[in-house]
């Protein structure tokens, strides 16, 4: 096998994320290609989460897949949920003390599923107990159950590392990371590093995690199990491990931010969390001077307080999801009013209202693209994947200040929240283009009619004046309608500028055959899963291109309407119900997109749906479908 | 640098109503920004919606108008950014007290050195004379249907207890006073707020200047010292009851600083603890770029981000 799909699952605030975590670094020091996505609930414990995992030995990973190679087990709630997600001849890693445990007596699981679940054994005449439920994955799915006591591995490590009882209990969940790692033959030294990585330098932590590693490898040498994952043939020395949040902070960073304001929300936090703790970090300050991470009252604040910094001459950015977007708005527009360059990074995450607030979700765009009232000129873009959302973090810094708009960056949970091992960036592509920046002087119009785009001057160097009202070239408020039409027509018209201006590169890449019929149309984290449906595709004698919409406003017509001419089949993919992208398409081209695969539930489209989607669709079965599958 | 008031002064026709508050509190403020000798290029006047807000175009300095209820987070992103910069927020009661108190707390929280004039005429003018958080429960101001079925907020106590280190209330038609206490306010190191009562000869047919002047009183720092002298908190906290008691005074009105704190850390002093540069190299001072290129090299970029990089040992 040269890729696999793992999932691991526990409890919330059981570990299962640092168990990514680690198994991600470890996997990335033999040289494996990892994309993990985490499934979280709104909860601080007890309610399920999981991670599911592809691992590639010589391909780079780029979308998530069932049914999986590999469960491992940290509670009955997980061998519950996901057990038929094995494949045929699969494994189960779970502690051998929940065999007793019934379905009945998970109280943190919820009702609709314990339905379906009980429904599903029943039609199965399996019994509601974990014991049941292996014994028949073992003989009817060949599934190879590594089962052990969890409790005696804690007892055992605790006894020999001398950890004291009450906290041996902290080193659970390694057991899942070490059985997974035992199961791939991983390198005892690549699991101590990540660990060393991951802890910075705790030795104790780092010897009492390798001891139940040796444990966990000596009962999955018993039981003769093993994931006959081939030997990474990827070529890289070093790379980045680094979630969505992550890689835009880095790029952020790259890009010249300098103040950055938030209010906490998920799935968007932990990108500020990133950067504040890197700012106060020494070296950094030294070598980029102080980055200012502010956390304010509300999203309100946190726009209002980006603007200020930007009127100051700062690069600044604030980051949110859907609902404090929604209360950012009033501030997006007076941005566009008075041609702040600020970027607002935008993760979505499912609504309406706080929706299904830590599940993914495209259903934004459209408020991006039109939030705000009065018309004025803005940018969307988006990343299809960790690479791109680094790029064009930095990017959109240039994009704001050359056109003094702010910019909104479009991602999603999806994205934010998986971690993957990233290409090492090429810093030679990041620029620094701050547009027409001026001193000021005697007579300074900030507004000035004479070009779209008008001179700044930043705060502290000159006098002049902004306002939310309609103002005249110095900033000043006039309701005069001649001034009106010429300031209103050039602030919109500055649209056209960047539609004119921005490199192809920039407004979408295409992959795949350029002269198929066949065209699928997406954007953000709809990236991997597209491309490598297609390539499945292609095995198949269908060839296939991928759109991968970057600038999704200004809408880049031109080119798409290019694409769209020579397709017979254009497929629009996209988490959402409504394909929004092609309503996009179908608004600015008059051309109808009326072939879509959506998913809704939160959970994000995975390989195996998407490939039969589309051949149910490019066969003429249906013309739209809707994916539901994930727990 | 001898800069007359008239000097902070743009040319502009100004269109409030004659007889308006915002009269004396425009020229109070140039008054005291002339004998502060700021340099105006380095000033910033954040201001919100409303009358009051019109003034930052009467005001030759650089003016941020800004949103409903916002110029507190405008005012915190700009002064933060480059605090070299002196910023002043003027904004109405409805605006400050209403829309935006949630913000009015933050700042008094945070201790940022910005100055906050609050032009109390317990009225929305602009809209026509509607209740303001100020205009106190029962009270029928002309505009009203009827009498204010409304408790009102007390500024100078929600000021103390959000934590402003410097909190003063004066009165629009008291041109010499205001100007001494929005000097004052100015120099104070740490988020000052002057509660100016102003009367609103349109709306405001009760609240009107003989009512003020019925009404107020000035303290007399002879008997009445707000100033806090020594760090150790046992004074603080004296003065501060003392303010608070004072705040609640609704007989009369006393004119005056309640309170001044400076040993209170600045929220710039307590960055300046977390940044080894700060404030002499702030966001808006410090380079971003070496010609156009990013200031992260491979190898500075290895250090930022070493938590993240990941050798692969194969072979090992």
């Amino acid at each position: 096998m040269d890729e696999a799909s793992c999932l691991l699952g526990g409890f919330q605030g059981s570990g299962v994320e640092t168990s990514m975590m680690v198994l991600v670094k470890a996997l990335a020091h033999a040289g494996y290609s990892v994309l993990a996505q985490r499934e979280y609930y709104s909860n601080i414990t007890g309610r399920h989460s999981y991670i599911l995992m592809r691992i590639c030995s010589s391909r780079e990973a780029r979308s998530l897949s069932y049914p999986v190679h590999l469960i491992a087990a940290l509670d009955s709630e997980t061998v519950f949920t996901h057990a038929f997600e094995l494949t045929e001849g699969g494994l189960l890693v779970l502690d051998r003390d929940l065999f007793p445990r019934k379905l009945r007596e998970v109280a943190s699981m919820e009702e609709q599923l314990r339905e379906r679940l009980e429904r599903r054994l029943a039609s199965l005449g399996v019994g509601d107990d974990i014991e049941s439920l292996v014994e028949h994955l073992a003989s009817h799915a060949g599934v190879k159950v590594v089962a052990f006591s969890y409790r005696s591995i804690l007892s055992s490590v605790g006894e020999k590392r001398r950890i004291p009882p009450t906290q041996v209990n902290r080193y659970l969940s390694s057991i899942i990371f070490s059985a997974v790692a035992s199961l791939i033959s991983l390198k005892p030294l690549y699991v101590e590093q990540a660990l060393r990585s991951h802890f910075k330098g705790r030795e104790e932590l780092v010897a009492n995690n390798m001891a139940v590693f040796e444990e966990v490898s000596a009962r999955v040498r018993e039981a003769k199990a093993s994931l006959e994952l081939e030997q990474p043939k990827l070529k890289w020395e070093r790379l980045l491990v680094a979630s969505g949040n992550d890689a835009v902070a880095m790029g952020k960073v790259a890009g010249g931010l300098r103040f950055q304001s938030y209010y906490p929300i998920t799935p968007a936090a932990d990108e500020s969390l990133f950067l504040e703790r890197l700012s106060y970090d020494e070296s950094t300050e030294s070598l980029l001077g102080p980055l200012l991470v502010l956390q304010v009252e509300d999203e309100i604040a946190a726009v209002a307080s980006a603007i200020g910094a930007a009127l100051a001459g700062v690069r600044s950015s604030t980051t949110t999801s859907g609902p404090g977007f929604d209360l950012m708005v009033e501030g997006l527009s007076y941005a566009g009013m008075n041609e702040v360059p600020i970027v607002v990074t935008y993760y979505q995450r499912g609504g309406p209202s706080t929706g299904q607030p830590t599940r993914g979700s495209q259903s934004d765009l459209f408020n991006a693209i039109f939030a705000g009232h009065g018309e004025f000129s803005r940018v969307v873009i988006s990343s299809g994947d960790h690479l791109e959302a680094f790029y064009d973090a930095a990017e959109a810094f240039n994009i704001a200040e050359k056109y003094q708009v702010p910019v909104i960056h479009l991602l999603d949970k999806f994205l934010a929240n998986s971690v993957t091992t990233m290409p090492f960036p090429d810093l030679d592509k990041i620029k620094v283009e701050r547009g027409n920046v001026v001193a000021g002087g005697e007579g300074y119009k900030r507004f000035s009619l004479e070009a779209l785009v008008p001179p700044r001057a930043f705060l502290g160097d000159a006098i002049f004046w902004h306002t939310g009202d309609e103002h005249d070239e110095y900033g000043r408020i006039t309701e005069d309608p001649e001034n009106r039409e010429k300031m209103y027509r050039r602030r919109i018209e500055k649209m056209q500028l960047i539609r004119d201006e921005l490199p192809r590169e920039r407004k979408l890449t295409v992959q795949g055959g350029s002269d198929s019929n066949l065209l699928l149309i997406g954007w953000g984290s709809v990236k991997g899963v597209a491309l490598d449906a297609l390539e499945a595709l292609e095995k198949e004698g269908v060839r296939g291109a991928y759109v991968n919409l970057k600038l999704l406003w200004p809408f880049p017509g031109e080119e798409v309407k290019k694409l769209l001419s020579s397709a017979e089949d254009v497929i629009a993919i996209e988490h959402s119900y409504g394909a929004l992208v092609g309503k996009l398409i179908s608004m600015e081209l008059g051309v109808k997109v009326e072939k879509s695969v959506v998913k809704y539930t939160g959970r994000p489209i995975t390989f195996d749906e998407l490939q039969p989607a589309l051949k149910k669709i490019l066969s003429g079965v249906e013309k739209r479908v809707v994916l539901k599958h994930g727990a | 640098m001898g800069l007359k008031p008239q000097d902070y002064r743009t040319q502009l026709w100004i269109d409030w109503c004659p007889g308006c508050g915002n009269f004396g509190i425009l020229s109070s403020l140039t008054l005291a920004l002339s004998e502060l000798s700021i340099d105006p290029k380095k000033l910033v006047l954040v201001s919100g919606i409303g009358c009051s807000g019109k003034i930052f175009q009467y005001v030759n300095v650089p003016g941020v108008h800004n949103l409903h209820g916002r110029s507190i987070p405008f005012a915190t992103g700009i002064k933060l950014s480059n605090p070299e910069l002196t910023v002043i927020v003027h904004g109405g009661d409805g605006d400050l007290l209403g829309i935006g108190a949630g913000h009015f707390v933050a700042l008094g929280r945070r201790n940022v050195d910005v100055t906050v004039i609050l032009h109390d005429n317990r009225v929305y003018g602009l809209t026509k004379g509607q209740a303001s958080p100020t205009l106190p429960y029962g009270v029928k101001t002309k505009a009203l249907t009827h009498p204010n079925i409304h408790y009102a907020v007390n500024p100078i106590a929600l000021a103390l207890a959000s934590g402003y280190t410097f909190v003063a209330r004066s009165y629009a038609l008291e041109a010499k006073h205001l100007k001494e206490v929005i000097k004052r306010a100015v120099q104070h190191k740490g988020s000052a707020f002057v509660d100016v009562l102003q009367p609103c000869p349109t709306f405001n047919d009760v609240h009107t200047p003989e009512y003020y002047k019925r009404i107020t009183y000035y303290l007399d720092e002879r008997d009445w010292d707000p100033l806090v002298r020594n760090p150790d908190e046992r004074e603080a906290e004296e003065k501060l009851l003392k303010a608070f008691k004072l705040a609640l005074e609704e007989e009369r009105l006393a004119l005056g600083v309640f309170y001044q704190n400076p040993h209170v850390p600045t929220f710039e002093e307590r960055l300046a603890e977390r940044f080894k540069t700060y404030p002499r190299a702030s966001p808006a001072t410090s380079p971003i770029g070496r010609e156009s290129r990013t200031l992260l090299t491979p190898e500075t970029f290895q250090k930022v981000f070493r938590d993240y990089i990941v050798e692969t040992l194969q072979g090992y």
